[in-house]
Protein backbone atom coordinates (compact mmCIF):
# COMPACT_ATOMS: atom_id res chain seq x y z
CA UNK A 1 0.00 0.00 0.00
CA UNK A 2 1.56 3.60 -1.19
CA UNK A 3 -1.17 5.80 -1.62
CA UNK A 4 -4.85 6.73 -2.23
CA UNK A 5 -6.31 9.00 -4.22
CA UNK A 6 -9.97 10.38 -4.15
CA UNK A 7 -11.82 11.33 -7.68
CA UNK A 8 -14.40 13.07 -8.89
CA UNK A 9 -15.86 10.84 -11.54
CA UNK A 10 -16.37 12.91 -14.64
CA UNK A 11 -18.11 11.47 -17.62
CA UNK A 12 -15.95 12.03 -20.99
CA UNK A 13 -15.71 8.74 -22.99
CA UNK A 14 -18.84 7.43 -25.23
CA UNK A 15 -17.77 3.99 -25.21
CA UNK A 16 -17.65 3.48 -21.46
CA UNK A 17 -21.21 5.28 -21.19
CA UNK A 18 -22.39 3.02 -23.58
CA UNK A 19 -20.87 -0.21 -21.69
CA UNK A 20 -22.68 1.73 -18.57
CA UNK A 21 -25.81 1.52 -20.22
CA UNK A 22 -25.50 -2.14 -20.99
CA UNK A 23 -25.19 -2.91 -17.22
CA UNK A 24 -27.73 -1.12 -15.98
CA UNK A 25 -29.42 -2.73 -19.12
CA UNK A 26 -30.94 0.57 -20.46
CA UNK A 27 -31.19 1.73 -23.80
CA UNK A 28 -28.06 2.62 -25.76
CA UNK A 29 -27.22 6.30 -25.77
CA UNK A 30 -27.91 8.83 -28.45
CA UNK A 31 -26.18 11.54 -29.55
CA UNK A 32 -28.23 14.72 -30.17
CA UNK A 33 -30.16 17.86 -29.23
CA UNK A 34 -32.54 16.83 -26.24
CA UNK A 35 -35.20 18.45 -24.82
CA UNK A 36 -35.06 19.02 -21.06
CA UNK A 37 -38.41 20.58 -19.77
CA UNK A 38 -38.09 24.15 -20.61
CA UNK A 39 -34.14 24.00 -21.77
CA UNK A 40 -32.49 21.75 -24.51
CA UNK A 41 -28.90 20.20 -24.02
CA UNK A 42 -26.44 18.93 -26.97
CA UNK A 43 -24.47 15.10 -25.94
CA UNK A 44 -25.25 11.68 -25.49
CA UNK A 45 -28.73 11.26 -24.03
CA UNK A 46 -29.12 7.98 -21.64
CA UNK A 47 -32.92 6.55 -21.05
CA UNK A 48 -33.01 5.61 -17.41
CA UNK A 49 -35.87 3.65 -15.63
CA UNK A 50 -38.85 6.20 -15.39
CA UNK A 51 -37.15 8.88 -16.03
CA UNK A 52 -39.45 11.79 -17.79
CA UNK A 53 -36.08 13.25 -20.00
CA UNK A 54 -33.10 11.94 -20.87
CA UNK A 55 -29.83 12.87 -18.75
CA UNK A 56 -27.54 14.26 -21.44
CA UNK A 57 -23.77 13.72 -20.75
CA UNK A 58 -21.42 16.60 -22.76
CA UNK A 59 -18.36 14.33 -23.14
CA UNK A 60 -16.24 17.62 -24.30
CA UNK A 61 -17.00 19.78 -20.69
CA UNK A 62 -17.47 16.33 -18.55
CA UNK A 63 -20.86 18.62 -17.44
CA UNK A 64 -24.47 16.15 -17.29
CA UNK A 65 -27.45 18.16 -17.88
CA UNK A 66 -30.77 16.25 -16.52
CA UNK A 67 -34.25 18.15 -15.29
CA UNK A 68 -35.63 15.41 -12.83
CA UNK A 69 -38.02 17.80 -11.25
CA UNK A 70 -36.23 17.08 -7.60
CA UNK A 71 -36.86 13.93 -7.72
CA UNK A 72 -41.00 14.00 -9.41
CA UNK A 73 -39.79 12.95 -12.71
CA UNK A 74 -37.09 10.52 -12.27
CA UNK A 75 -35.29 9.09 -9.10
CA UNK A 76 -31.41 10.56 -8.17
CA UNK A 77 -30.28 6.93 -7.22
CA UNK A 78 -31.01 5.69 -11.05
CA UNK A 79 -28.42 8.86 -11.93
CA UNK A 80 -25.96 7.73 -9.30
CA UNK A 81 -26.40 3.79 -10.59
CA UNK A 82 -25.13 5.32 -13.86
CA UNK A 83 -22.16 7.28 -12.35
CA UNK A 84 -20.75 4.07 -10.66
CA UNK A 85 -21.78 1.96 -14.04
CA UNK A 86 -19.42 4.31 -15.79
CA UNK A 87 -16.98 4.76 -13.55
CA UNK A 88 -16.74 1.20 -13.14
CA UNK A 89 -16.66 -0.05 -16.70
CA UNK A 90 -14.32 3.43 -18.03
CA UNK A 91 -11.69 2.19 -15.02
CA UNK A 92 -11.96 -1.82 -16.96
CA UNK A 93 -11.36 -0.36 -20.66
CA UNK A 94 -8.41 1.59 -19.33
CA UNK A 95 -6.67 -1.74 -17.56
CA UNK A 96 -7.74 -3.61 -20.43
CA UNK A 97 -6.43 -1.42 -22.87
CA UNK A 98 -2.50 -1.37 -20.71
CA UNK A 99 -2.86 -5.21 -20.85
CA UNK A 100 -3.82 -5.75 -17.35
CA UNK A 101 -6.63 -8.05 -15.45
CA UNK A 102 -9.45 -6.96 -13.89
CA UNK A 103 -11.59 -8.69 -11.23
CA UNK A 104 -14.50 -7.30 -10.20
CA UNK A 105 -16.12 -7.67 -6.29
CA UNK A 106 -19.67 -6.11 -4.76
CA UNK A 107 -18.95 -4.71 -1.50
CA UNK A 108 -21.90 -4.81 1.33
CA UNK A 109 -22.14 -1.33 1.44
CA UNK A 110 -23.46 -1.05 -2.49
CA UNK A 111 -19.96 -0.44 -3.80
CA UNK A 112 -17.90 -1.96 -6.64
CA UNK A 113 -14.55 -2.78 -5.98
CA UNK A 114 -12.00 -3.46 -8.77
CA UNK A 115 -8.93 -5.06 -8.49
CA UNK A 116 -6.04 -4.32 -11.40
CA UNK A 117 -3.78 -7.20 -11.34
CA UNK A 118 -0.56 -5.30 -12.89
CA UNK A 119 2.16 -8.31 -12.53
CA UNK A 120 5.58 -8.26 -11.95
CA UNK A 121 6.63 -7.93 -7.76
CA UNK A 122 7.91 -5.10 -5.79
CA UNK B 1 3.91 -8.98 -3.25
CA UNK B 2 2.31 -9.19 -6.23
CA UNK B 3 1.16 -5.18 -7.46
CA UNK B 4 -2.43 -4.43 -7.75
CA UNK B 5 -4.35 -1.36 -8.50
CA UNK B 6 -7.55 -1.43 -6.25
CA UNK B 7 -10.74 0.47 -7.32
CA UNK B 8 -13.63 1.12 -5.10
CA UNK B 9 -16.67 2.67 -6.77
CA UNK B 10 -19.21 4.14 -4.41
CA UNK B 11 -22.81 3.47 -5.23
CA UNK B 12 -22.83 7.62 -5.98
CA UNK B 13 -19.89 7.68 -8.21
CA UNK B 14 -17.41 9.02 -6.42
CA UNK B 15 -13.82 6.85 -6.78
CA UNK B 16 -11.42 5.39 -4.59
CA UNK B 17 -8.00 4.49 -6.47
CA UNK B 18 -4.80 3.29 -3.85
CA UNK B 19 -1.80 0.79 -5.45
CA UNK B 20 -0.26 -1.76 -3.64
CA UNK B 21 2.86 -3.31 -4.02
CA UNK B 22 5.02 -0.41 -5.55
CA UNK B 23 7.77 0.22 -4.15
CA UNK B 24 8.04 4.47 -3.24
CA UNK B 25 6.81 6.69 -5.57
CA UNK B 26 6.40 4.01 -8.51
CA UNK B 27 2.79 4.10 -7.37
CA UNK B 28 1.61 7.15 -8.40
CA UNK B 29 2.78 6.71 -12.22
CA UNK B 30 1.69 3.13 -11.88
CA UNK B 31 -1.90 4.24 -11.15
CA UNK B 32 -1.59 7.65 -12.86
CA UNK B 33 -3.49 6.36 -16.51
CA UNK B 34 -6.50 5.07 -14.54
CA UNK B 35 -7.17 8.19 -12.15
CA UNK B 36 -6.78 10.76 -15.67
CA UNK B 37 -9.15 8.77 -17.29
CA UNK B 38 -11.74 8.60 -14.45
CA UNK B 39 -11.98 12.40 -13.62
CA UNK B 40 -10.99 15.07 -11.11
CA UNK B 41 -8.46 14.19 -8.39
CA UNK B 42 -9.91 15.91 -4.93
CA UNK B 43 -7.68 14.38 -2.51
CA UNK B 44 -4.84 12.34 -2.18
CA UNK B 45 -3.24 10.35 1.01
CA UNK B 46 0.47 9.08 0.84
CA UNK B 47 0.35 5.93 3.44
CA UNK B 48 3.34 5.15 6.13
CA UNK B 49 4.49 2.27 3.64
CA UNK B 50 5.17 5.02 0.84
CA UNK B 51 7.94 7.05 3.30
CA UNK B 52 9.04 3.95 4.51
CA UNK B 53 9.81 2.46 0.90
CA UNK B 54 11.02 5.81 -0.64
CA UNK B 55 13.61 6.70 2.36
CA UNK B 56 14.31 2.75 2.16
CA UNK B 57 14.84 3.15 -2.18
CA UNK B 58 17.05 6.44 -0.83
CA UNK B 59 19.89 4.49 1.36
CA UNK B 60 20.05 2.04 -1.12
CA UNK B 61 21.18 4.35 -3.52
CA UNK B 62 23.05 6.05 -1.06
CA UNK B 63 24.81 3.11 -0.10
CA UNK B 64 25.41 1.63 -4.19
Amino acid sequence: MSHIVEIKTEVRDPVAIRAACQRLKVPGPVFGEFRLFSTSAIGWAVRLPQWRFPVVCDVNTAKIAYDNYEGRWGDTKHLDGFLQGYAVEKAKLEARKKGHTVTEQSLADGSIKLTVSVGGVA
Amino acid sequence: MSKTIEIVVTPTGQTHVQTKGFVGSDCRQASRFIEQALGRQTGEELTAEFHQQASQQQSYQQRH
